[in-house]
């Protein structure tokens, strides 16, 4: 396998990067400042808690993603260093998923590294506040964690569609962020267009087809997202997990063999 | 020698920048301020808007409701909360349950200030029967609404129904069920009221909120008192008493009770209980 050279490279690269200490120095801020605001609530301490620690690793993830993950493939080609790479015996497609897997490994290292931060202020305050804990599950949080993990890694892979789709390293940040956005929006909007009396206005049939066609089109990060569910300890059915998973997977999976298509064609300046 | 010109420079724009803005600022502060703070963006568009960090947006709308109310304590005016404030508090602590339903505290922090001090009675319970659809679980939450519709709206009919509801949730006392029962009872309220206040206060641990509690326990406690004196008077005289002063007279108490919020306590035309206070 000629991935793992790649991969290794790409992960190390992404390690050195300095923008990684910046988001580690943000998780501790951000958890640090949910110390003291876990002390202004009045009863549910540990909801507010696992609210702030389990959004301080979506966050962190998210700005590793935009702004370590883009630059690692796209700097290649900005910086016309990919000639190097293509020149060895290694082909377009391995060189694209090789430093995939880099990036999905620097994701779950980074993640492992603030979840072991945003853990520990949890079990801090719960020490603290033992009574405010009432419907709490250390395994819901890990549960929640592992699918933010997930929605990452697509969103990396989507990252790497408009990379070898697009000619600069800003339009793929771009293209990225927009994906986000909608991938967080699309199941709300789905369910607002669907249901339109329920806040009393009109939409139009094609309107309705347009967004269900988007939805199909656009990934779905809501379903990733349980941290709600991991805050108030509120189960989560076994179903609900397997189907989640297996649409990221299948998901990725698809992203990156378009990607690797794409890639594979493309005709370099 | 190069160098030098800039640092001067620097130098001298440092003192221009505090200046400016010193200047800037307060001539900012003398413009005219919209009511701005008094706006809450409606919970659906935060909820589409927070992506996927509506927990944490949640708990800020909660904690602006939490801030904003402190910062009235520090006030000499009255009332210390104007109408338009509790309508923004209202509106704040909506938004924070339209993000995220199953948080208790806004609909915790709604009961104990927004029907009290508020009168937001009706708007307290659409929280309370939102919360209560969500924490399917607590039998707090529909409690709390039956005790609403008894003590502030008198709609005794409804409490009950709230109060069965909850009583049939985990963890009730089931003192909640015979209270449901015993509010078909007219002209019991003043008991009632005891009753309700006196399982409030052994469930909170908030220590400002059960001084709350007590105070009007106590006001309670007196017109109970007086009410039942009241009672003992007409039965031996046949005739309703006009002042207070009568009952003690009469040996029927030995003192009038003191409000302790201030007002006192009197006998209204028809011989119940009264105070110049209203209770708050």
């Amino acid at each position: 396998m000629s991935l793992w050279p790649v991969a290794a490279v790409t992960f190390k690269e992404g390690i050195r990067n300095k923008a990684i200490y910046g988001i580690s120095v943000f998780a501790l801020l951000m958890l640090g400042a949910s110390l003291l605001i876990s002390g202004m609530i009045m009863q549910e301490v540990g909801k507010v808690m696992v609210d702030m620690a389990l959004s301080t690793v979506s966050l962190s993830g998210l700005l590793l993603v935009l702004f370590v993950g883009i630059n690692l493939m796209a700097k290649d080609l900005d910086k016309r260093t990919i000639y190097m790479v293509l020149s060895r015996p290694i082909s377009r497609s391995q060189y694209l998923f090789g430093k995939f897997l880099g990036m999905v490994l620097l994701i779950v290292a980074t993640i492992a590294l603030v979840s072991l931060f945003a853990l520990a202020a949890i079990a801090l305050t719960k020490l603290r506040f033992p009574d405010y804990f009432l419907h709490f599950s250390w395994g819901l949080i890990f549960l929640s964690i592992a699918l933010t993990t997930l929605s990452l890694i697509l969103l990396s892979a989507l990252s790497f569609l408009f990379a070898s789709v697009t000619s600069t390293s800003f339009i793929t940040l771009v293209l990225t962020i927009i994906s986000y956005l909608i991938g967080h929006g699309i199941n709300d909007v789905k369910a607002l267009v669907e249901a339109p009396q329920a806040v009393g206005i009109q939409v139009a049939p094609s309107t309705v087809k347009l967004v269900q066609g988007a939805y199909y089109l656009f990934p779905n990060l809501s379903l990733f997202d349980i941290k709600i569910q991991a805050a108030h300890g509120l189960s989560v059915p076994l179903s609900t997990i397997g189907w989640t998973v297996a649409y990221g997977l299948g998901y990725t999976a698809m992203v990156m063999i378009l990607a690797s298509l794409i890639f594979s064609k493309r005709e370099f300046p | 020698m190069r160098r030098i010109v800039p640092i001067v420079l620097l130098c001298a724009l440092l003192p221009l920048h505090v200046a400016t803005l010193r200047n800037a600022g307060r001539e900012w502060k003398a413009l005219p301020q919209g009511e701005e703070t008094a706006y809450t963006i409606p919970g659906p568009v935060l909820k589409l808007t927070s992506l996927e960090f509506d927990g944490v947006a949640a708990d800020f709308m909660f904690l602006r409701a939490l801030v904003f109310y402190g910062s009235t304590f520090e006030r000499t005016e009255k009332p210390r909360v104007k109408e338009w404030e509790w309508r923004r508090l209202y509106n704040d602590l909506a938004a924070a349950t339209d993000l995220d339903p199953y948080f208790l505290d806004p609909y915790y922090f709604a009961q104990a200030n927004l029907t009290w001090e508020g009168n937001l009675v009706r708007e307290t319970n659409l929280l309370l029967e939102k919360g209560s659809q969500y924490r399917d679980w607590d039998w707090m939450l529909p409690f709390y609404t039956g005790f609403n519709h008894f003590y502030f709206l008198k709609e005794n009919d409804q409490a009950s129904v709230y109060l069965m509801e909850a009583s049939r949730r985990p963890g009730a006392t089931p003192l909640i069920a015979s209270l449901a029962t015993r509010l078909a009872l007219k002209g019991k309220r003043t008991e009632n009221a005891i009753f309700f206040l006196r399982e409030m206060l052994r469930r909170e641990e908030d220590e400002e909120v059960k001084k709350t509690y007590r105070i009007r326990l106590e006001a309670l406690s007196g017109i109970l008192a007086l009410e039942r004196a009241v009672e003992l008077f007409r039965e031996q005289f046949g005739y309703l008493p006009t002042s207070l002063d009568s009952l003690v007279e009469a040996g029927l108490i030995s003192k009038i009770p003191i409000d302790p919020y201030g007002g006192k306590f009197f006998i209204s035309y028809d011989g119940s209980i009264g105070t110049t206070s209203d209770l708050r």
